[in-house]
């Protein structure tokens, strides 16, 4: 595809507004943006902020779908908004903000549960001995992992935080406190881990009544994640842990 | 005006700002950290790099070997002491990331693998597939969650430092989702808030990266150095900039010019090396200023190709065949298709040189400390001394890890003898600075934040670009000073309290354009080429050990009866200069001719 | 210092119950679970069977030529395919939540087995009837 630079042709976004110290809620607000084949969402929107409405808010920064700031919904699907190209769309298009999080102005949603779930699952290396500070002195090495061992969590730890998966996720709309799959994704990660050995502290919330047993496998989650690491695989394998780990401990004195 | 009482306060979510907060909550439970970042830490721009981090690991490599490297390929404007703390930390922090879960890329036997990157002589570059950045930075940011003494606030933009009689006592800064000012008061500040690529029109970087950090300390009389050494990442993608990693060359790619001819034989760089077995210092593996020069001169030459209306080069990975790539350049096959259409297992991908990272920065020793006391800079924004003219690719992530613990230790130690500063102290200043702020809101004008940006980038293009002229600087330089003006006239039209980006960004120009002057006055004034900056103008066109073996310094005076702002003032600090002396910098044959058997 | 009245007003859209409406995804997703319902009514019938079969022969004929009204045939036939539709769906999933061996292989493995029992069964089942 050659990059043609046709900038006469033009897309009409309609894109949610809300500002709560005027609006009781949101509407709608449509714009003309010249575009390219090679314009994205993000590059619409930066357009729009420039050229015609300094006031439209939105969140981005690094354009290259690895920072997770620019998450949007589109035409009813999450996506990110750096990596979704006009060319793809025949008619117009439909810029909300992310479904099932709160909206705190035009396209900024309020992401305070999404990292309050991340940090509930524990999600960092927990090991026995902890490791003092390192120095020159202590001499330390690296633990050992071969390939095959990095392969098996290496697809879990490369989430960007971009929330999409929650926007998808209908248990997550019908219930906040579902961890959701970003977060049940980074525990399955660690737990994969070979030099983690931290699984029994992170089983509880897995186990808990808002945990990997909330999911009914819809695996909408999956089809969104820019990533594609499978987000649903990783909370439905968080299942056959947590039952393990029940069939275990009714055997446990 | 809310008050909230810190020890450390912590600006800036990247690597090196959590790096020194994990360091500092380890060092002190008892130490209250307050991490503040304009955005969510894992947006940070440490999430786009993704080459890898240097450390000597092999058998066949030495810490005097990674010296010798950086101090070379610094053009020897490198602190040599600094350099040499460098290398012997770095190794202990890659491990340390490692123990804290980091998944480094390995050898079939379970060990850490390496990899060549430009301008190092031996393999030396732990990677975690071609997203090293992006999996450092989530590991600092979930290994920090298990500090209760780390207390975030994220989404919030420092205004303004809080300085009383050349001490530190904390900060001013604004809640994004209410619009409210925060006074936060802290025995020690750290900055570690990133460098300002986004003062050039083309850069590898995101959209925050504007240089905060520098203007604040700047601002305060703190001394920013080396300003006008800006590198230029030879392969961004046309346009976007965005960055197609140096590892791509490690693993062994080509660049090709129209002629599908490996032009950087032709610049110092040669002989050519085999297809797909690339030696490092040879070639493709030259450093990045190198490089970044040699396609400007190839432009010169009309051998440039083109992608609509950018010139570029190309960047082919065909003989690494698809496997090979998916495996160890996935993100890197995912960027091109995605934003050039091109799958570099079929054809070559455009690309051409953009502005990635700033050398200089807010002056420190080499602990992180500035001339304020109890205020640290560390990471892209400081100048500790460790890049000189120029920086070698994977030192930076090492960078933030080492500097970063090192001045979270340093902040802890400060903060306990330090006494707190009473409020009435600061309240003054932050009155002031209230005041200022709602100064800003106005009516719709013509001029506004976005055209002001613009033009300021397409200046500094086009005056500070990869090569410089007299003429080219003080043009530049004098529309900067113009647009210095303007920007004092300049009104917010949105005047929204909650999430007003227009604000933000308001303010984001404002510290830009004293970090481009700093950066054009810099470079005006040094009259030589070294490293990354590099003149045309007759007897500046190479290096000038006698009069420029020196760091810049350029310090903001202030503002003078009639003029509407401050400018740079630049002075001279010498280079501190240990083990290496200046001498000869070369690579490909050149280099092996000089190397001893 | 006072509390001052934070101008922030975050709004959150009601989730409805026609939610799953909203995209094929949803809808797909909902069809899938709804495959239990003709199941139900399948059971149902089996269980009726059972009891038939113990009240004795009269009323086993009439189970039997309630079995094989149309109507009944045409709701057991569709449960049959939300079964077959069913078993597809899970089928796909398994693999990813016990990645033991390729998907492919795990998916044919899966089909492959559910025919042998039914086979068996049939076989045995077939020489008693």
């Amino acid at each position: 595809m050659e990059k043609t630079v046709e900038k006469t042709v033009e897309k009409t976004l309609v894109i949610q507004r809300y500002n709560p110290e005027h609006d009781q809620t949101p509407s709608q607000q449509r714009y003309q943006v010249p575009f390219d084949n090679s314009t994205s969402v993000l590059d619409a929107l930066l357009y729009i902020q420039q050229s015609l409405d300094p006031s439209l808010a939105f969140r981005w920064s690094c354009r290259m779908a690895i920072c997770g700031s620019c998450s949007v919904m589109v035409n009813g699907i999450p996506k990110l908004g750096c990596k979704t190209f006009l060319r793809d769309y025949s008619g117009d298009l439909l810029l909300e903000p992310l479904a099932h999080f709160a909206t705190e102005k035009d396209l900024v949603s309020d992401m305070t549960l999404f990292l309050q779930h991340l940090q509930a699952v524990k999600p960092y290396l927990i090991r026995q001995e902890q490791s003092a500070a390192i120095t020159p002195a202590t001499k330390p090495q690296p633990h050992k992992q071969t390939p095959k061992q990095l392969a098996k969590y290496r697809k879990f730890s490369s989430c960007i935080n971009c929330g999409l998966c929650y926007a998808a996720c209908p248990q997550f709309g019908l219930n906040p406190e579902f961890l959701g799959p970003a977060a049940l994704t980074l525990a399955q990660r660690y737990n994969l881990d070979s030099r983690d050995q931290g699984k029994a502290e992170r089983m509880p919330q897995l186990n808990g009544k808002n945990g990997v047993w909330g999911c009914t496998f819809v695996g909408f989650c999956s089809d969104v994640c820019p990533k594609h690491l499978d987000p649903a695989a990783a909370v439905n394998q968080g299942k056959v842990a947590s039952a393990t780990d029940f069939v275990i401990g009714l055997f446990k004195p | 005006m809310q008050i909230l009482h810190t020890d450390i306060a912590i600006i800036g979510g990247g690597g090196a700002g959590l790096r020194a907060a994990i360091a500092a909550a380890q060092t002190d439970p008892n130490c209250k950290i307050s991490l503040l970042s304009k955005v969510y830490p894992m947006r940070s721009h440490t999430v786009a790099a993704e080459g890898g981090a240097a450390a000597v690991t092999l058998q066949q490599d030495s810490l005097q070997a990674h010296f010798d490297d950086t101090v070379a390929g610094s053009d020897w404007l490198a602190d040599q002491d600094v350099v040499d703390y460098f290398v012997s930390h770095a190794y202990q922090e890659l491990v340390q990331l490692e123990h804290w879960g980091c998944p480094w890329s390995r050898r079939d036997d379970g060990s850490v693998q390496v990899r060549r990157f430009g301008g190092m002589k031996t393999e030396r570059t732990w990677f975690a597939a071609d997203k090293t950045g992006f999996h450092i930075l989530h590991t600092l940011f979930q290994t920090s969650l298990q500090f209760a003494n780390i207390n975030r606030l994220d989404e919030f933009f420092v205004v303004d430092l809080l300085v009383v009689e050349q001490q530190i006592a904390g900060v001013l800064a604004m809640q994004l989702s209410s619009g409210e000012l925060y006074q936060i008061q802290a025995k020690s500040v750290i900055l570690a808030t990133g460098g300002a690529g986004r003062v050039f029109h083309y850069n590898t970087n995101g959209g925050i990266v504007t240089g905060d950090g520098m203007a604040l300390a700047y601002r305060h009389g703190v001394a920013l150095r080396d300003m006008e050494f800006v590198q230029y990442h030879p392969t961004g993608l046309p346009g976007s900039g965005i960055l197609i990693t140096e590892a791509s060359r490690g693993e062994g790619g080509i660049l090709l010019n129209k002629d599908g001819y490996r032009y950087l034989q032709d610049y110092g760089l040669g002989p050519e090396t085999p297809l797909g077995k690339p030696e490092s210092k040879f070639m493709e593996l030259g450093p990045r200023d190198k490089l970044s020069q040699a396609f400007w001169h190839e432009q010169q030459k009309g051998r440039t190709g083109n992608y609509g209306e950018h010139a570029v080069v190309y960047l082919d990975l065909r003989h690494l065949g698809s496997r090979y790539l998916n495996e160890r350049l996935p993100f890197i096959c995912e960027l091109a298709k995605s934003y050039v259409n091109v799958d570099p297992a079929k054809a070559p991908i455009p690309i051409r040189p953009a502005v990635h990272y700033t050398m200089g920065g807010i002056l420190t020793d080499g602990q992180g400390q500035t001339s304020i006391a109890g205020l640290y800079a560390i990471g892209e924004c400081a100048s500790v001394g460790l890049h000189g003219a120029n920086r070698l690719g994977s030192n930076s992530l090492t960078e933030l890890l080492v500097f970063g613990k090192v001045a979270g230790v340093a902040a802890v130690a400060h903060a306990k003898q330090r006494q707190a500063l009473p409020s009435s102290a600061l309240n003054a200043q932050c009155q002031q600075h209230h005041h200022q702020l709602q100064a800003r809101f106005g009516t719709k004008q013509a001029d506004n934040v976005a055209s002001l940006r613009k033009a300021m980038t397409l200046a500094m293009e086009q005056g500070c670009g990869i090569y410089r002229t007299t003429e080219g600087m003080q043009q530049c330089l004098t529309t900067l000073l113009q647009l210095k003006q303007r920007y004092q006239q300049l009104a917010v039209s949105d005047h929204s309290k909650i999430f007003n980006y227009e604000l933000l960004q308001h303010y984001e120009l404002g510290f830009g354009l004293d970090v481009a002057e700093a950066m054009c006055a810099s470079a005006l004034a040094r009259q030589e080429s070294r490293g990354a900056h590099q003149r045309l103008d007759q007897g500046m066109q190479s290096r000038n050990d006698t009069d420029y073996l020196q760091h810049s310094i350029a310090q903001l005076m202030p503002e003078t009866a009639g003029a509407a702002s401050g400018s740079a003032k630049i002075s001279y600090q010498p280079v501190r200069i240990t083990k290496s002396p200046p001498a000869a910098r070369l690579y490909g044959g050149a280099a092996t001719k000089q190397e001893p058997v | 210092m006072s509390e001052q009245h934070s101008p922030r007003r975050p709004y959150l859209a009601p989730l409805t119950a026609s939610w799953w409406l909203k995209h094929r995804y949803y809808r797909f997703y909902m069809l899938r679970e709804a495959t239990v319902l003709p199941l139900l009514f399948f059971c149902g019938c089996l269980i009726a069977g059972f009891y038939s079969l113990q009240q004795g022969e009269s009323s086993w004929l009439n189970w039997l030529s309630f079995m094989a009204q149309p109507w009944v045939m045409a709701l057991n036939a569709l449960t049959f395919a939300a079964s077959l539709f069913h078993a597809k769906t899970f089928f796909e999933l398994f693999p990813r939540v016990m990645p033991l061996l390729p998907a492919p292989l795990m998916i044919a493995g899966q089909w492959l087995g559910t025919v042998a029992v039914a086979a068996l069964l049939l076989l045995l089942l077939g020489g008693v009837l």
